[in-house]
Parts: structure tokens; sequence; C-alpha cells
């Protein structure tokens, strides 16, 4: 993480490199070497186990020694079949990019709160942020589990005081709507801090003579906003967007455990969720590998603009 | 250098997605490294100086027994040690499915649910026991435990210990309601409907609990399912199961708070007093016999620690087992494991000297006075004679197992009775949900994938 961070907040400027002597090539590629062999060790083979056996028939009987024969497309034949997989594919890009521009647009706001903030209050917030952060995951929707539920939780009772006695003994995460309601809630609070700090770092980068050049031409607030803040931090925003929507694509953690306190399992499942129902839970390997695959094709689908932009800046 | 960290980043991100479903070469973290294979290679029979493992399933055997096996196991095979390691219930398909077939890593001997055994026993992961059969007790050894465990009437699993369940209830939230305890579960409905308020449940029981759902099925005489040969078939759409499942609808509706969503329910919190004294969140509720140790009023143990009194005062705690359509105790869903040896074991030979520790009249004795129903029936007298016990057996005897198809595990993983329980649960109509269910299930039951 402390990468992604460091990365995230580097000048959106860099100054441009020069090309060097070829020399010095062979030498970086020697240097790399080491990185790669480990990533494809690490990453190659298992992506090519995923691959083959999305390809094969691979259930219990050959995970105990049974040969696995190939059977084509048989696998994504069958899943991209059932209606099951099209429910949990459009619920969890919804899901996905409501959480991610939620979360974006909490932290440019909570960004802009910090710089106008004074030095204390502004370290009182950076603090709290960083306590929200680094809150191990289980811990945090164990907390709001224990919030939502629905005999002791301090929320419904909070309703019930407001005079609101429909909510007494509430059921939240019995309906797949207020589950995810539940759900986006957690995962908004615990990835906002990151956000809010990156964009912060961005608005750093800012020059204040350009805002107040702004100013003296006349510009509201939202004007100077939307006209030049925006603009100057657009390279953090979008990598802090598409960092967003691919980590709330594979949501998993926090949806499992909130089912594990009794939920409409079928109607709250996310890819993630089915891919390990079908993986763990039915012994089908085969057809969670299949699904695998096109989550991985759908992530590269979603992060190929930004790739394609970067490279593109490379380039210039 | 900015693109290639980035691009790193994004495939860590992309292929720990990927990652979720778990390929099935991945081995799973479990705990410490098992018994070590080079150690015996030679093959020979009892070989010197080895360490088998033995994979137990949840706390439900006391650390007493645990120890009395390892000592027992280093005195009769000398230079041996036994390793015990403790897998939790709801990761264990998961656990044995990665690690059996893994002669390096398996597990020796290992404890699995009994109702899980046929998942494993059909795809050869055990070690066929059929020779040892007689020696460890043969036709006295639980036979529902047994069968469940034989493919082709070759004996893969044994059963280990055996559970129960009944009815813990508050005497005196009954008698001030008014209402004794039933004869039959037409009265049990009643009684419990009577006692519900807005506050507190008359029988409190979560919408997605079919494991003690599936009693008001047997009760009424009807199945899960039958098999003809090898071919299993769901069979919710029996006129018995339909009845039975809107015998649970109607309990379910008219006695109980809980969400249609709740299953793993720590009942025994419901039956206890609230905070000062409070009246408690429901009059009645089913659970396992050990249940028991978590409800009564709060007293000092001898470390100081602040425990349950294991319902000392019959005056506000007693049991009752749950009665039939006509009277009589209602089969119940038995619980309980069963035992097997790992197909891959390097060490086959000490891991069924194991076994034959564990079959003996001595750890037989230790489980019943520990509260767990001795696999031999000679030696289930252990359990003692008090109510708890009584009730235990009763039940036990009429209880019955969830059917032994080979698909059954992936069922409950795919927790499909949950949600067919839920939505009976909440008010949806039982034939047309028993007709849609029977073509889900009748597939899986056959270990056909969807």
């Amino acid at each position: 993480m402390t990468a992604t961070l460091a990365r995230a907040t580097a000048p959106p400027t860099a100054p441009r490199r020069r090309r060097r002597p070829t020399r010095r090539q062979g030498v970086a590629y020697l240097l790399l070497a080491p990185a790669v062999a480990v990533l494809a060790i690490g990453l190659g083979y298992p992506v090519w186990w995923q691959v083959t056996s999305s390809f094969k028939e691979f259930g219990l009987a050959q995970q105990f020694g049974q040969p696995a024969p190939w059977v084509g497309l048989d696998n994504y034949v069958r899943i991209f079949t059932s209606d099951a997989l099209w429910a949990v594919v459009l619920r969890s890009i919804a899901f996905c990019l409501f959480n991610a521009f939620v979360t974006v647009a909490i932290g440019v706001g909570l960004a802009l709160l910090m710089r106008a903030a004074g030095r204390w209050a502004r370290l009182a917030l950076q603090v709290a942020m960083l306590l929200a952060w680094a809150m191990p995951m289980v811990a945090a929707v164990t907390v709001f589990k224990w919030l939502f539920d629905w005999r002791t939780g301090v929320v419904n009772w909070l309703f019930v005081r407001a005079g609101v006695v429909e909510m007494h003994e509430h059921h939240w995460l019995a309906s797949p709507l207020s589950f995810f309601l539940v759900a986006s809630l957690v995962i908004i609070w615990m990835s906002v801090p990151f956000v809010a700090l990156s964009v912060y770092a961005g608005l750093m980068q800012v020059p204040e003579e350009v805002r107040e050049a702004a100013r003296i031409d006349g510009a509201s607030a939202t004007q100077q906003f939307w006209h030049v803040t925006v603009p100057m931090i657009r390279p953090v925003l979008a990598i802090v967007l598409l960092l967003q929507i691919i980590w709330d694509l594979r949501v998993f953690g926090q949806i499992r455990l909130l089912q594990d306190g009794g939920a409409p399992v079928g109607d709250t499942n996310l890819l993630g969720n089915f891919i390990f129902e079908l993986g763990i839970g039915r012994q089908d390997f085969a057809g969670a590998a299949a699904v695998s695959i096109f989550v991985l094709a759908l992530t590269a689908l979603v992060s190929w603009p930004y790739v394609r932009a970067l490279i593109k800046e490379l380039d210039r | 250098m900015k693109i290639l960290r980035f691009a790193a980043v994004g495939v860590a991100a992309t292929l720990a997605l990927a990652a979720c479903s778990s390929s099935p070469s991945t081995p799973e973290p479990s705990g410490t490294d098992a018994a070590s294979p080079t150690q015996s290679e030679t093959e020979a029979p009892a070989p010197e100086g080895a360490e088998i493992t033995l994979w137990l399933a949840g706390g439900d055997t006391p650390d007493e027994l645990r120890e009395y096996l390892k000592t027992t196991f280093a005195e009769q095979n000398p230079g041996s040690t036994l390793v015990i390691e403790q897998q939790e219930w709801g990761d264990l398909v998961t656990a044995l499915t990665t690690a059996l077939p893994d002669a390096a890593n398996t597990p020796d001997v290992v404890e699995i649910g009994n109702t899980q055994s046929p998942t494993f026993t059909t795809v050869g992961a055990f070690r066929d026991l059929s020779p040892l059969y007689d020696e460890l007790g043969g036709d006295k050894l639980l036979q529902s435990f047994v069968e469940v465990g034989t493919v082709d009437g070759k004996k893969y699993a044994l059963p280990y210990y055996f559970g129960s369940r009944y009815m813990f209830y508050r005497p005196d939230i009954w008698s001030a309601a008014g209402v004794e305890v039933p004869g039959t579960l037409g009265e049990f409905t009643e009684a419990v409907a009577k006692l519900r308020t807005n506050d507190m449940s008359g029988f409190a029981m979560g919408g997605q609990d079919w494991r003690n759902g599936i009693s008001w099925v047997f009760a009424h005489g009807g199945e899960l399912a039958t098999a003809e040969g090898t071919t299993w078939t769901s069979t919710l759409s029996d006129p018995k199961t339909i009845a039975g499942l809107e015998a649970w609808q109607e309990v379910y509706q008219k006695a109980s708070n809980l969400p249609a969503t709740d299953r793993d329910v720590a009942y025994w919190e419901f039956l206890n007093d609230g905070t000062d004294g409070a009246a408690p969140p429901a009059a009645t509720i089913m659970a396992p016999g050990w249940a028991r140790w978590s409800i009564g009023d709060l007293t000092t143990n001898d470390a100081g620690d602040e425990v349950r009194d294991g319902m000392a005062d019959e005056s506000k705690f007693d049991i009752f087992a749950l009665p039939g359509v006509d009277g009589g105790i209602a089969p119940v869903f038995a619980g309980g494991s069963n035992i097997a040896i790992s197909a891959q074991s390097q060490n086959p030979e000490l891991a069924e000297n194991l076994l034959r520790i564990i079959f003996s009249e001595e750890y037989q004795t230790l489980l019943g006075q520990n509260g767990l129903g001795p696999a031999h029936s000679d030696y289930v007298s252990a359990l003692g004679d008090d109510k708890f016990a009584r009730t235990m057996i009763d039940t036990a005897a009429g209880s019955k197992l969830t059917p032994a198809a080979p698909g059954w595990a992936a069922i409950e993983g795919a927790l499909v009775y949950e949600d067919l329980f839920q939505k009976i649960a909440e008010g949806g109509d039982v034939t047309a949900l028993a007709a849609e269910y029977d073509a889900i299930l009748t597939p899986m039951l056959n270990g056909q994938t969807s």
C-alpha cells in the first residue's frame, strides 16, 4: 500500500526522462529480471492453472486424482447461459460504481476541508482517517455488524429513541437493499481515508498563485474548484477512481462476513462471493475458474482506458 | 519505472481478484506441518519414530480426551507421536478438499461431520476400514453413521460420537403464561405461539435454520431425498414432506421473532435472563445437549470467571424432547461425527492403531462421561442417567440423518436449504417452492454441476 500511496502522491508532472545509452539499458533489464521472474512464477503459474482448468472438467473427483478431460468451452457455456451469473455481474458492477464514485466524492470533500481547516483541526482529521484506514477489515465489519444488530444494535436503539418505533428490532441484513446499504457504509468508511489523503496531497501541488489569480479574476469558489483545481489534480483523481473501481469490484470479505450474520445469500452475492460459492462451496473448480477468467477480463476492460492514457502520456 | 510499478499494482489487484476462485492447486494453510513423509518411505509395518496427525473438528472433543489420546498413543507406539490439530467446522470441507489428496500434507486420521462423509467416501479420499470393522465393534457401532460412511459395502468412515438435539425452556415463564409441556407437535406450536410477545420469541428459530427445521419434516414422516440404486431424487414435493414444511412455517411465523435470514444462532443466549434480571428474549429454544453449559444463572467457577451454572435452578430452566405429531418423540436431525483414515496416509498402520484406541472401552467411556454419545452401543450407559442423558439417548434413538448423497457437501456449501427455508419462513407457497427446489436439488444430490 505504501508503494501505491507514494505513487499516487508523486507530483503529477514528473520531469521527462531522457533516453540513456544502450549499455545502461542492458543493466536495467538485468536489474529487472529478478522482479519479472518472481512475477512470472508467483502470478503466472496460478493464472496458467486457472486458464487450463477452466477448459477442463474439474470437480472434487478430479481433485482426488481422477483424470480431468478437456471439455473446451463447456464450462463457459454452462456459466454464461445461467441467469445467476448475469444477475451477479450486474449487481457487482452497480455496487462497484456506486461505491467508487461516492468514496471519491466524499474523499475530495474531506481533502478540501483539510486544506481549508486550521492546523490542529487538520491534524485531528488526518489522525482519525489514518486510524480508520489502519483498522483491519474483519474488525471493521464486526463493529458495523454490532451497530446494525437487529436486537442489540445501537442504530435501531437510536431510531426508537428518536421516535421511529417501527425500527424496533428492524432486520437490516434481511433484505438485499438494506444489506447493501450496510455493506456500502463499511466499504466507503474504510476507503475514504486513502482517497482523501491522496487527493489532499494532490491539492498541495496546486500553486497558491494560480488560485489567487483566479480569485482576482472574479472566479467563485465553485468555479475555482471546477475550472482550476480539478484539471490540475485530474491525474490523482483518475488513479484513485480507477483503484477504487478495481478494489470495489473485487469486494469479497466484507460481504462474506455480513452474510455470516444471516442474510439472503443468493440475493447478496457479488462476483467474488459467487466464485467462492462455486469453487469452495460446490467444489465446481472448473466453473469457478471460468468465472474468474471472466472477471479478469472485466477488470482489464475497466482499467484499459487509463492504461492507454498513461502510455500516451509516456510517449509524448 | 513509473509505468512498470503501476502495472505491477494493476496486475496484482487483478490477480488477487482472480485468485478468489482458489485454484485447486493452491494448498490450504492448515496450521502446522503434517507428518514428514521422509521418515516413512521405507514402508515398514509400523515405522519407528513416525508422527501422525489427527484433525479434530471444532472444540467438541474436550482437552482431557485429547490428552488421553496423545499419552495412550505414545505409550502403545513407542517412538511415535500423535499430533492433534483442530480445524473449524466452517472450513472443514475446504481444508479436507485441499489436504487429503496431497500425500505430503494429508492428516492421517480425520473427524468429519456425519453428513459430509459421502462427499469424500465416494471420491476415494479415505482408506477402506472393512478389515478392521469387526475388531472395532462391528454391528455394535451406531449403524446409521456406519451406513453414511459406506460405499459399495466397503466401510470408509466410522462413527466417532453422536449428539442429539432437544428443547430447552423456561418453566417459570411457561407456567406464568398458563401453558404446559406439550404432548404433541400441534400442542407445541399452540403453546409457543401463546408465549410469544413483541419482545420475546415463544420459540426462537432463525428462518434459515434448516438443521433444526427438518425435524418437522421427519416428524411428519417426510424425507428430503430418496435413492434408487445410486440415483438420488429430491422429495420435497412429497405430501408428507410438504406437511412437515408447512408445520414448520406455522411455528416459525407464529412463535419466532428472529429474522428469516438467521441461521447459526447462539440460541442458548436467548434463554438466559437479560442484563439486571431482564426477561429473556425467548421462552423456548432447540439446541444440542451441550448447550446446557451455556444456560443458567451466572455463577463463579474455581478460576474466578463468571460462568453459567448449567441449568441448576430447575424451576427456571428445564428440557423436554420435541414431541411427535401423534405424541411420543419426534425424530430430529442427528448430530455427530464420523472418523476416517486418509487414503494418502503415509502411516496407515499407526493410524489404525489410533482408531483402536478411539474405539477402546476406556476412550468410549470418556466420551460418554463428557456428554458425547459413544459410537459403541455397549458404552452408551457412560452418558449417565440424569434427565439430560436420558433425553439425549431417547431423542438420538429416533433421530435421522440427511441423505448420504455424493453431492450433499456441495448442497451445504451452496446454502441451498438455507435459501429454501428462508423463503418458507418469509411466507412463501410451500408447494411451489418444493417443486422449484426439487429441480435444483436432484442434479446436485447426484454430484452434477448445475
